[in-house]
């Protein structure tokens, strides 16, 4: 999945960052260093996306096809 | 979308400001000690469009100090442009720094929306 951060900013000067195609605490990571170099924080809302762990492992046994 | 963080801009790169006096057709900004109304302000000084008063920056707090008298020696929204454009030029010199690639694209409301595509 394409991994995009989108920054909107206001006509006043106030920015919004939004991150797509992360998993888990890694789009805070991702987007850190824009935050730093904007300036104060104000607010921050985690999507569901967020609660999603990174990787998913799958585990496939295969049966030997007797029943 | 994972997390959504809203920031106030703080002025704190020179660079960005010139980039974003440039942006804007302003005069480059200059640095020293500036007279204002309510005395003198060191730091970075921006002149907006028929503003009595540079608006300062002091990139160490990121502030901006100016004087206009709640709009009657400059208006407020040359101010806002002024802020959005930094942030703009902030976000786009950043993101080039990290090897990011960035495209630019203005939205009805006046806002600029900026989409990075983060390098793998």
């Amino acid at each position: 999945m394409t991994k995009t951060i989108v920054i909107t900013v206001s006509p006043s000067g106030e920015s919004r960052v939004q991150t797509h195609g992360f998993l888990g605490a890694a789009c805070q990571a991702a987007s850190r260093f824009i935050e730093l170099a904007l300036g104060n924080r104000l607010g921050e809302l985690l999507t569901h996306e967020f609660h999603l762990p990174q990787q998913t492992s799958q585990q496939q046994t295969q049966g030997n096809g007797q029943s | 979308m994972s997390h959504i963080v809203t920031i106030k801009t703080e002025v704190r790169d020179a660079h960005a400001v010139r980039a974003a006096c440039q942006r804007l057709h302003l005069p480059q900004p200059t640095h020293g000690n500036h007279q204002m109304f309510s005395g003198h302000v060191e730091g970075l000084a921006v002149q907006l469009p028929n503003w009595r008063y540079p608006v300062v920056c002091h990139l160490p707090t990121g502030e901006l100090h100016f004087d206009n008298f709640s709009g009657r020696w400059g208006d407020s929204h040359h101010l806002d442009q002024f802020k959005q454009a930094y942030a703009v030029e902030k976000a786009k010199i950043e993101a080039r720094r990290q090897g990011h690639s960035v495209s630019e694209q203005l939205l009805s409301d006046g806002s600029v929306k900026l989409t990075i595509q983060v390098a793998s």
